[in-house]
């Protein structure tokens, strides 16, 4: 049974993954970053720290996100971020400001998949350029494994910036071992990026809603450049 | 593009319908304990488990066992929907009560569930 909803989903998957293979759009430097559950919790406030190191043929490329998030009721769920990255000069400094919005669609667990929907406005420091993003969240989980997948959907407009629409698709494959280990696959598409590789996730419990998640992985573009990976490290405390 | 959008969605709803005559366990939060503290529940099926919290605080579910969190706010309820699942034992605890909030879903097979109810 849990094969054949295995199948089933998986088979949804390729099918929807389509969309984003058929959007016309341009480079996505940081395409590989934060795969996002479908899941809220009211009386929950976190700190995050995110960071994402891109080495490939033109370079090294150095992201950095920390964010403060609170849940507003049992569905929705806000986040601010600080968005820093490391310029040509090798300065590192901050490069734009984002607000988060995830929204939980479904009750976990009711129906055959688990929805979700992520709104992001994103802001270049002290630039006219903006960044939307849009889109869904799917998880399925299979016994102890899961399957999480992010449908995104980008539109880029300002002053200083050419307005234009592309999309991304993420998926991660996660098998819950122990709550502090759990690996995963993840894959990671854009039109012009291809990106797949292992990840570790875990979380350890202190007393009440206090907790720290980590996510480690390690993601490896299949674009034919000699060399491009990716390094992405997430750390969320949660009270 | 349209089309594998419609695919997706068709597939999705196809297996909504599984949600639907589910069966239900109810379990009552009183002093900060679940009564009763162990359910059982027939495997490869999902069920319901409603929680009660008569108590005027929250408490918050959790069960890395049955993946689930849930937030049930003082004098409320909330469903927490799990399986299909294995033949097996899944604990559960309440995380601001964790010494005295616990609990556990006893999952048997179809059989052994009709016989005892």
């Amino acid at each position: 049974m849990i094969s054949r909803s295995l199948v089933l989903f998986t088979i949804s998957l390729v099918l929807a993954s389509g969309l984003v293979k058929a959007e016309k759009h341009e480079s996505s430097n940081n395409v590989v970053d934060k795969i996002y559950h479908p899941y809220v919790l009211p009386l929950e406030q976190e700190f995050e720290w995110r960071l994402m190191s891109r080495q490939n043929d033109e370079g090294n490329s150095l992201v950095q996100r920390v964010a403060f998030g609170h849940s507003i009721n049992d569905r929705l769920t806000l986040e601010a971020y600080l968005v820093g990255d490391r310029d040509e000069g090798d300065d590192f400094g901050l490069v734009a400001y984002e607000l988060e919005a995830r929204w939980m669609i479904t009750d976990q667990g009711k129906y055959y998949a688990d929805w979700g929907a992520l709104f992001e406005l994103e802001k270049e420091h002290q630039e006219d350029q903006w960044e939307f993003t849009t889109g869904i969240l799917v998880e399925k989980e299979f016994g102890r494994a899961s399957i999480t997948s992010n449908y995104l959907l980008v539109y880029e407009f300002g002053s200083t910036i050419e307005n234009s629409f592309h999309s991304e698709f993420r998926l991660q494959y996660r098998y819950r071992f122990i709550p502090e280990i759990q690996p995963a696959i993840e894959l990671y598409t854009a039109e012009d990026f291809v990106g797949l590789g292992p990840s570790f996730m875990g979380i350890h419990r202190f007393e009440g809603q206090k907790q720290v998640k980590w996510e480690l992985g390690f993601i490896a573009g299949l674009n034919g450049d000699s060399k491009d990976h990716t390094l992405r490290v997430a750390i969320e405390y949660e009270f | 593009m349209y089309k594998s959008l419609l695919s997706f969605s068709l597939l999705m709803l196809m297996h909504s319908a599984s949600a639907l005559a589910m069966p239900e366990v109810i379990i009552t939060i009183r002093d900060h304990l679940f009564y009763p503290s162990e359910v059982m529940v027939p495997a490869g099926k999902k069920v319901k488990l409603i929680f009660v919290n008569q108590d005027n605080t929250p408490e918050e579910l959790d069960s890395f066992e049955l993946n689930r969190e849930k937030v049930i706010f003082g004098n409320a309820k909330a469903n927490v929907f799990i399986g299909p699942l294995d033949e097996g034992e899944y604990h559960f605890f309440g995380e601001y009560h964790p010494s005295s909030a616990v609990g556990k879903v006893i999952v048997v097979s179809p059989e052994v569930f009709n016989d005892v109810n």
